[in-house]
Order: structure tokens, then C-alpha cells, then sequence
């Protein structure tokens, strides 16, 4: 596997990302997507190596997915649950990352409920040594970058299986729909889908989607309609309950009613046209149920299966030449 | 800290008089806590005369905080009234005007009676206080404003936005006859949300949530409709938009008894800054769109803003060692005001040194209304010696929340108030110069 165009030690957001990264890690995840399956899918790459998971905020699949990941690449696991840490004893989130650094940590998987814990703690490890390559795993509403790029790999792989790559997306039309100002997923998108070249559209109502989004050179859409004109793939979000409570959006039956998606709906798109959701899905709310089951039109589960072969391309490509 | 007192001569000093609107070299001789003479070059002093060349040297007014944070009573860890005097001393203060927000608030006669026993009236500092507008700072009833004021209150603020128009409607009028001054805070809180930095393309960016300018702005034009009917004489604190000094201009224009401040920090950064996520830049009001800023300037030049704040808010390393969003919102900078700003705005020509040294000096003490003196012979001595090219760092502040960390270009060296003095060895080992 190619790593000579790598020497990124963190990876906190998409926003820096050159398109040789981009292309890095999509044939990377690619060659672990065959790895996967086969009859023993473990490599040796990172034995002996610590891949500590700090999740500050709870999450199910983002964990496991980077907990299988780094199992697969035979590393050693530290797992972190704020519920049962020193936190409530009064000690900073800088006490708990030093912690693990001091017990030979060489990656620190972060997620947290606010933007920028990632940076501030690579920043601290920075300082100590630079021997800890940080990955964000979702801060608040900045970004998810290991989200951004398996979505960018699972928009790829249909368009060319053997070789995806960043400018298979040129020219395609992408609308990702719903509570884009609250999205850390969106926002990691937006940096890899304006990378590609394609034509990102964006759709939610006026209080989840403010003006200054056209920075990203995004098109904005405050109805559905236009934004799924003969689109080739539709990207949801999930839509967090709270928001009622804070004057965003009048009910979740309005919501679903004005953005979402649904098999009517979908006509509007290109006739083979494929849905994701980064999950986990408000059934009914963004999208209708049995839209998602349906293996014609729905991505979510390749999403997931995407996810734990791009992880180990991170983690393999934060780890090379660091042996 | 007070020095015995010889008769002092500065020679060939600039001198920045904001009263006379002059910057000129000279000597000034000192004695006996007043000035002597100034001129441009002294010929005759006496024996026991104290020569300094002031070459490099910037002579001004003491400068005067507005608003500041202490952290005794109550919050020791963060800062105590010495370490608090000692950091105003050092930044080149001779007035240091606290805010009422300790534990417990100044919100009584004898509150303000325990700072009084508590502080040393031997240094070169003047201790006021804005007494507690509202009783607990809750923004509820008023405090017991005449024996607050007859117990020696400078004037009265809460330091927080009071939402509650009927009440602040009432305490102005109320407040009238006392001729005291009053100091309100324009936000909306309601508005202002959950927000940790100022709304606009780099919160959204950064993933923040985004406090609106119209938080300030809606706040500040319901305030200024209600002193253009009551017109008691109100200081608008914290002003941080653009649109805001816009709305001030108008109201200056139309004649309302108004003054307003910004802080330091708002002039030097804005929401660009905050890409390092640096719980330092989390202050309130946020810091401002680029554009803002730069508003604040010229307001500062124009005179719609009077005067620049310090706001010198101290907290532990434990308090801001947190997410961004979860930091208490604040920063020192008692000790880092003049040295940042004379180098980012008067080295870089944005602002003249006189501009600057005004606008904390003589424009904060007419906020304050307060009298401010000439430097001219008969006068109090009450001045700053600044050195513009030593290095050194803050030291004093028991608190190091400030996105500035490490050596600093520019240093106070004496500050005089009358009789008293303080002066500063070169913390550097290396002085530049």
C-alpha cells in the first residue's frame, strides 16, 4: 500500500485535506475493504501499538467501528467511558489525555459534545513529544472527518469498485438534506464533496440552514424540491428532538412532511439514485421506514461496513513509518 | 511598594497630555507627589534630585480601568485584592474600578466598608467600586442605591445585561438626583442564546454556536430610546459591534447623556482567532466579525467609543481548562492592555499614542466623571512611565487566562499617584534596548 503521499500525524478535520489525501485513503480503505473479506481478517501493521478510545460522549457505532478497526489491525485497545472516569473527580479532559499518553497511548480516538477538544488536545500532545497521532471522532458540531471520508468512500466504490477515487464525483449531484446547521457529519462533507468537484446541494429549512453555508460552495435550498431534481445521491441527517424546544422547527411531523425523504419523493432524483444516513436514523422523521430497508435504494448499511475499512486506512496511514 | 520621594527629573521624555492635546518631548521635574515643572528642558533642580534619562520613554496620565473583576472577596483562588492592585500597578493603572460581582456582592453599605479595610491606601492606586445596581445581581429590585452611594459607591452597574426595561426604567429616574454614574451592559440574552461566539461564517465553520450581533444591537437601541426620555446620564459598557457604534453615533448626535467603552480585547482579535479553539478568546460580548472591529477603531478615533475597558476577568487554570464552549467567558488583562494595544495599534499607525492613551486615561475618568488633570506644573502627580521596547511578561495577576502567553514588547516602568510611587526593575534579563 502506498503511504508515500502521507505525513499528516493528526486528523482533526477535512477542511485541510489535499485531494492526494483524499485519494490516499480512499484506495487504502480499499485495499482493507478486500482484507476484510477474507477468512482471517487481521494484519499484524499495528501489533504492539495502543489505540486508546476517548469517547467523551457516548456513541455506539463510531466506537465499535473504531474499536474493530484497530482490532483488526492487531492493536492493543484502551477504552475510555466518561461515566466511571476521574472527570467527576475534578480532573480535565488535559489530565485524562496525559493519562493515557503516560501509559504508551500512540493513538488517541476522540469524540466530544463540543467543537475543538480534538485540536486542543493534539496540541497538548504536540507539546509532550508528538509521539500521539489524534483522530476526532465527532466534536460537537465542527466535524467528523472519519465519517466524512467513509461516506466519500461509499459515494465512490459504486461508481468504480476496483479504483474509487475523489474525481469519480465530478459532476455529480449530491444533496444532503436536513438539520445541516447542528451537523458535524455535513460539515466534513462539504470539505471532501467540494474537493471532488461534484454538485453539492443543500436542503433544510431557514433556521437549520443559514445563508453563510454558501461559503462552502454549496447551492442552498430552503424547499426539497429543487435540491432533488434529478440528484444522483441523497445524503440525511439526523434530526436531534431538542430542536423543537429551541424555536428551529415547529414539530417532527412538519419537518417530515417539508424535508423528508421519501419513495415519492425520490422520483424527483435520477432513476437509480442511493440514499445515505450517517445513523442512527429517527425512523419516519428524516426518512421514511421502509426507504431505508431497502437494499435498491439505501447505502446505510455499506456505510457501516465502509466505516471499520476506512478506519484502518487512518489508523494504518497515521502509523506508517512511526513503527 | 511606595518609594521615599526624592524630587525625580525626567529628561527628554515624550510626553502624551491628553487635557492639552499635546505630544511633545520635555523634562518634567516631580516632587512631593505633584509635577513642578515641565518644559522643554529644565535647567535648575535642586540637590537630592533623582535623574533619569527618559529617552524611549512615554510619559502619560495614569490610566484609569473602568470595569474590572476582583477576585476577594470570595474567589481567592483566581485573584486577591493585592495580587489584583499589584497587576493594575504594574499595567501602568492608578485607578482600578471594581465590578460588585464577588461573593458575597457588593450590594450593602458594608461591603463596600470591608474593601475599604482591606486595601493598602499606601500604594499609587485609587480603589472604587460600582456598587450592585440590582440586590444579589439578579436583576430583580433594586439595591439600597443612596446608602450605597453615601457609603462611598463610585457608581452603580451590575456588569450583567438587566432584561427587565421596567426596572431599569426606574432605577435611572430613581438614580437622578444621587449624580452618580451608571453603567448598563446592551444584551439580550433571549437572543443571545446558548451562544459562545459571535454568529457569523466562522462559527458556523468552527462548529459554535453563535451568539447574534443583534443580541447587543436590539438590547443598545431599546436602551437608548429609554435615557432619550429619562436622560439620566448612563455608560454603555462592552460595546462590540459595528452596527452598534453606528447607533451611539446617532444618539451622540441627537445629544443623549451617553458615554461608551470597549474593551482591549475586542479592538486586538477577532472571531478569526478562535480557530484555535483557545478558551482564552471566549469572552462576553464575543468577539467581534473582523468588520467589527475595526468599527471599534474608528469609533475609538472618532469618539463615539470614549473609552477602551480593561475588564480584567480572572480564572484558574482548572476553571478554563475545558472545551471552548464550556469555559467561563473572560480574560485577564490589567497587565497586557497597554503593551498589546500601543504595539498592534500605535506601532501599526491604526491609532495615534495620544488616541490611545486617552482613550484609557482621561476618556475612562470622564466616563467615570471624574476630573482629569493637565500635565503641567501644580498638578497631582498621577502618571505612567511606559517603556515601549522592553520586554518582560505578566507576572502579578495570581490568574493566567489570557490567549497571550509568554514575553511581551513594552513594560510600564514607575507609576506615580500623589505621594505614592511603584517602580519596575526590567523583568528581562536581556532588556532589547
Amino acid at each position: 500500500m502506498a503511504t508515500a503521499s502521507w505525513n499528516r500525524h493528526h486528523v482533526l478535520s477535512l477542511a485541510d485535506f489535499t485531494p492526494t489525501e483524499f485519494n490516499t485513503v480512499l484506495q487504502t480503505a480499499n485495499s482493507f475493504r478486500e482484507v476484510l473479506t477474507r477468512r482471517t481478517k487481521k494484519v499484524p501493521t499495528l501489533q504492539a501499538r495502543v489505540v486508546a478510545n476517548l469517547f467523551f460522549e457516548s456513541s455506539t457505532r463510531t466506537r465499535n467501528s473504531f474499536e474493530l478497526a484497530a482490532k483488526r489491525l492487531s492493536a492493543d485497545i484502551l477504552n475510555f467511558a466518561p461515566g466511571t472516569s476521574a472527570l467527576s473527580k475534578g480532573e480535565t479532559i488535559l489530565d485524562t489525555a496525559k493519562t493515557f499518553w503516560a501509559m504508551g497511548a500512540d493513538f488517541m480516538v476522540i469524540r466530544h459534545r463540543e467543537a475543538g477538544v480534538p485540536q486542543a488536545i493534539a496540541a497538548e500532545m504536540d507539546r509532550l513529544g508528538g509521539q500521539v497521532g489524534i483522530l476526532n471522532a465527532g466534536d460537537g458540531w465542527h466535524e467528523h472527518p472519519s465519517q466524512g471520508l467513509l461516506d466519500l468512500f461509499t459515494l465512490c466504490t459504486p461508481l468504480d469498485p476496483e479504483q474509487p477515487r475523489l474525481e469519480l464525483l465530478a459532476g455529480k449531484k449530491i444533496a444532503i438534506v436536513g438539520d445541516i446547521l447542528h451537523s458535524r457529519v455535513a460539515r466534513s462533507n462539504l470539505w471532501s464533496l467540494r474537493a471532488s468537484g461534484a454538485e453539492v446541494h443543500l436542503a433544510g429549512p431557514p433556521t437549520l440552514l443559514p445563508l453563510e453555508f454558501a461559503n462552502y460552495g454549496a447551492k442552498l435550498h430552503w424547499q426539497i424540491e429543487p435540491a432533488l431534481a434529478e440528484a444522483d445521491f441523497v445524503m440525511t441527517l439526523r434530526l436531534q428532538k431538542e430542536r423543537m424546544g429551541q424555536h428551529l422547527i415547529p414539530s417532527l411531523r412538519e419537518y417530515h412532511l417539508q424535508f423528508g425523504i421519501t419513495r415519492d419523493r425520490l422520483r424527483l432524483c435520477k432513476p437509480d439514485v442511493k440514499v445515505l444516513h450517517p445513523g442512527p436514523v429517527n425512523r419516519g422523521v428524516e426518512i421514511s421506514s421502509d426507504l431505508m430497508d431497502d437494499p435498491a435504494l439505501s447505502l446505510i448499511p455499506q456505510q457501516v461496513t465502509n466505516g471499520v475499512a476506512v478506519r484502518m486506512a487512518l489508523l494504518y496511514l497515521m502509523g506508517s513509518g512511526r513503527v | 511598594m511606595s518609594e521615599p520621594w526624592p524630587n525625580q527629573l525626567l529628561q527628554n521624555v515624550r510626553i502624551l497630555d491628553p487635557v492639552s492635546q499635546t505630544d511633545r518631548f520635555g523634562d518634567v521635574w516631580l516632587s512631593e507627589g505633584t509635577i513642578q515643572a515641565v518644559a522643554a528642558q529644565i535647567m535648575d533642580w535642586p540637590e537630592q534630585t533623582q535623574i533619569r534619562d527618559g529617552q524611549g520613554l512615554i510619559l502619560g496620565p495614569g490610566l484609569i480601568d473602568l470595569y474590572s473583576h476582583s477576585g476577594q472577596p470570595g474567589y481567592e483562588s483566581r485573584e486577591t485584592l493585592a495580587s489584583l492592585g499589584q497587576a493594575a500597578i504594574a499595567g501602568g493603572f492608578t485607578r482600578l474600578t471594581l465590578l460588585p460581582d464577588t461573593l458575597p456582592v457588593l450590594d450593602q453599605p458594608s461591603g463596600l466598608e470591608w474593601l475599604q479595610a482591606h486595601i493598602d491606601p499606601n500604594w499609587p492606586l485609587r480603589w472604587q467600586t460600582w456598587a450592585a445596581l440590582t440586590q444579589g445581581l439578579k436583576g430583580e429590585q433594586m439595591t439600597e442605591l443612596a446608602e450605597l452611594a453615601a457609603a462611598g459607591a463610585l457608581g452603580f452597574s451590575d456588569g450583567q445585561p438587566l432584561n427587565n426595561l421596567a426596572l431599569v426604567r426606574r432605577s435611572l429616574e430613581y438614580l437622578k438626583p444621587l449624580n452618580c454614574p451608571v453603567a448598563l451592559w446592551a444584551c439580550d440574552r433571549t437572543l443571545a442564546g446558548e451562544g459562545v461566539m459571535r454568529e457569523g461564517i466562522d462559527s458556523l465553520r468552527f462548529g459554535l454556536p453563535g451568539t447574534p450581533a443583534i443580541a447587543e444591537t436590539s438590547a443598545l437601541a431599546a436602551l437608548l430610546e429609554l435615557i432619550a426620555v429619562v436622560q439620566t446620564p448612563v455608560h454603555l459598557m462592552r460595546v462590540s459591534t459595528a452596527r452598534s457604534v453606528a447607533l451611539l453615533a446617532v444618539a451622540k448626535a441627537e445629544g443623549l447623556p451617553i458615554t461608551a467603552s470597549t474593551t482591549w480585547m475586542h479592538l486586538l482579535l477577532d472571531t478569526t482567532a478562535i480557530a484555535s479553539y483557545n478558551p482564552h478568546l471566549r469572552v462576553e460580548p464575543p468577539l467581534g466579525q473582523p468588520s467589527d472591529r475595526l468599527a471599534l477603531i474608528d469609533g475609538i478615533k472618532s469618539g463615539v467609543i470614549d473609552a477602551i475597558a480593561i475588564d480584567h476577568t480572572p480564572y484558574t487554570y482548572e476553571e478554563k481548562t475545558v472545551p471552548f464552549a464550556e469555559a467561563p467567558p473572560g480574560a485577564i488583562g490589567l497587565e497586557l492592555a497597554l503593551p498589546l494595544l500601543w504595539q498592534h495599534l500605535v506601532e501599526t499607525q491604526a491609532l495615534t499614542g495620544l488616541e490611545l492613551w486617552q482613550a484609557l486615561s482621561t476618556r475612562p475618568s470622564q466616563c467615570l466623571g471624574q476630573a482629569t488633570a493637565a500635565i503641567a506644573a501644580g498638578q497631582v502627580a498621577e502618571l505612567t512611565l511606559f517603556d515601549p521596547q522592553r520586554s518582560g511578561s505578566p507576572s502579578k495577576s495570581l490568574s493566567k487566562n489570557t490567549p497571550w502567553q509568554g514575553d511581551l514588547t513594552g513594560q510600564v516602568v514607575q507609576t506615580w499617584c500623589g505621594r505614592s510611587s511603584a517602580g519596575f526593575q526590567s523583568a528581562s534579563k536581556d532588556p532589547k534596548r
